[in-house]
């Protein structure tokens, strides 16, 4: 090997150790692993998602213009793992960071037993949609994008894989889904999988509107759904 | 002043009046809708952590002020980044709004 192939080398690994420690999608050793096998505690769950009602509403629904996020529905492992995230400060969350910290919901028992009574809320039967009907090019086109990038990880419907953290994304509102889409882009989540941000660093911003208007649209099954969109926690009488 | 007067003046008076309640009324509303509430607690009176602000009582120009400050970036240091990401939820009324309302809770 000469000098010169040499230094290449070098600066090769150096530079693949310093993006694997940039690219923290999975901490090992980090709070959630407690967290997954901990049993939770549904009364005391409920009485911590009152700080979370807050913004997410006593629903779990978030807002329809995606200011915040739909967690009814998401898969356990997912909350705990990015509610870990956001108070390790591996996840940047500024609006969310101050509810994570331990001092206003708790432990890893607390992650348990909220996350435990999130899992139970029925899901948004009328989430934020992108503007495209089904049949019109752009839904069409978002399909096939969908198809060829998604399902691999997020799965055919969206339904995302709960033992590898990967979000459920049915249901979820258009302008949520499509702000984290530009931050995983631009590496401004931190946590983000590096696997996705390989696949989508050719996406348009078209592309993205396109496949998330797609995203947004997938029916959920009607067994997760709450009756109706006016229906209200009787939990937060 | 003529009957066809005398109606317009109690027009203009009861939208003025209805506004004027309408607006002091939806401070309150703003203030749980708009998630204030969430880090700067009931009334503003018991903020979530002791870093921010409690804001019953405060003088309303101030705080309106600041509201604005945050929302166009202006004001971007201490505890800001928290309370940037929401801005876009308020306009300029439901700032008058808010900061009317917060100003007239007794601390």
């Amino acid at each position: 090997m000469n000098k010169r192939l040499l230094t290449l080398t070098l600066t090769a690994i150096a530079l693949g150790a310093l993006s694997s420690a940039n690219a923290e999608w999975m901490q090992k050793g980090g709070e959630f692993e407690k967290a997954i096998d901990l049993k939770p505690d549904i009364e005391n769950g409920r009485d911590i998602f009152e700080v979370c009602a807050a913004c997410h509403l006593t629903e779990g629904w978030g807002k329809k213009d995606g200011t915040f996020p739909q967690l009814a529905g998401q898969h356990k492992e997912v909350l705990i793992k990015q509610l870990s995230d956001i108070r390790a400060k591996n996840r940047d969350n500024p609006t969310m960071y101050p509810f994570a910290l331990p001092e206003s919901i708790g432990d890893a028992q607390a992650l348990a037993d909220v996350v435990g009574y999130i899992e139970k809320l029925p899901m948004n039967p009328d989430n934020g949609k992108g503007k495209w009907e089904k049949e019109t090019p752009e839904y069409e086109q978002g399909k096939k994008l969908f198809e060829e990038n998604c399902v691999k990880c997020h799965g055919k419907n969206g339904e995302g894989d709960a033992k590898k953290f990967y979000p459920k994304i049915q249901g979820q509102h258009y302008e949520y889904m499509l702000r984290q889409f530009k931050w995983i882009e631009a590496g401004k989540r931190r946590n983000a999988n590096p696997d996705m941000m390989k696949q989508i660093k050719n996406f348009s911003d078209k592309d993205q509107e396109m496949v998330i208007n797609y995203a947004s649209r997938i029916p959920v099954p009607k067994e997760d759904l709450a009756p109706s969109k006016d229906w209200t926690n009787p939990d937060f009488d | 002043m003529n009957y066809r007067n005398a109606m317009m003046t109690t027009l203009v008076l009861t939208l003025l009046a209805g506004g004027q309640m309408a607006a002091a009324g939806d401070g309150a509303a703003l203030y749980k809708e708009k998630t204030c509430v969430a880090c700067h607690g009931p009334d503003g009176k018991k903020p979530l952590l002791p870093v921010y602000p409690k804001l019953a009582g405060q003088n309303k120009a101030y705080m309106a002020q600041q509201m604005k400050d945050i929302k166009s970036g202006a004001r971007a240091n201490g505890q800001t980044a928290a309370m940037k990401g929401i801005m876009h939820l308020v306009s300029d009324d439901d700032i008058e709004a808010l900061a009317d309302y917060l100003s007239k809770v007794k601390p």
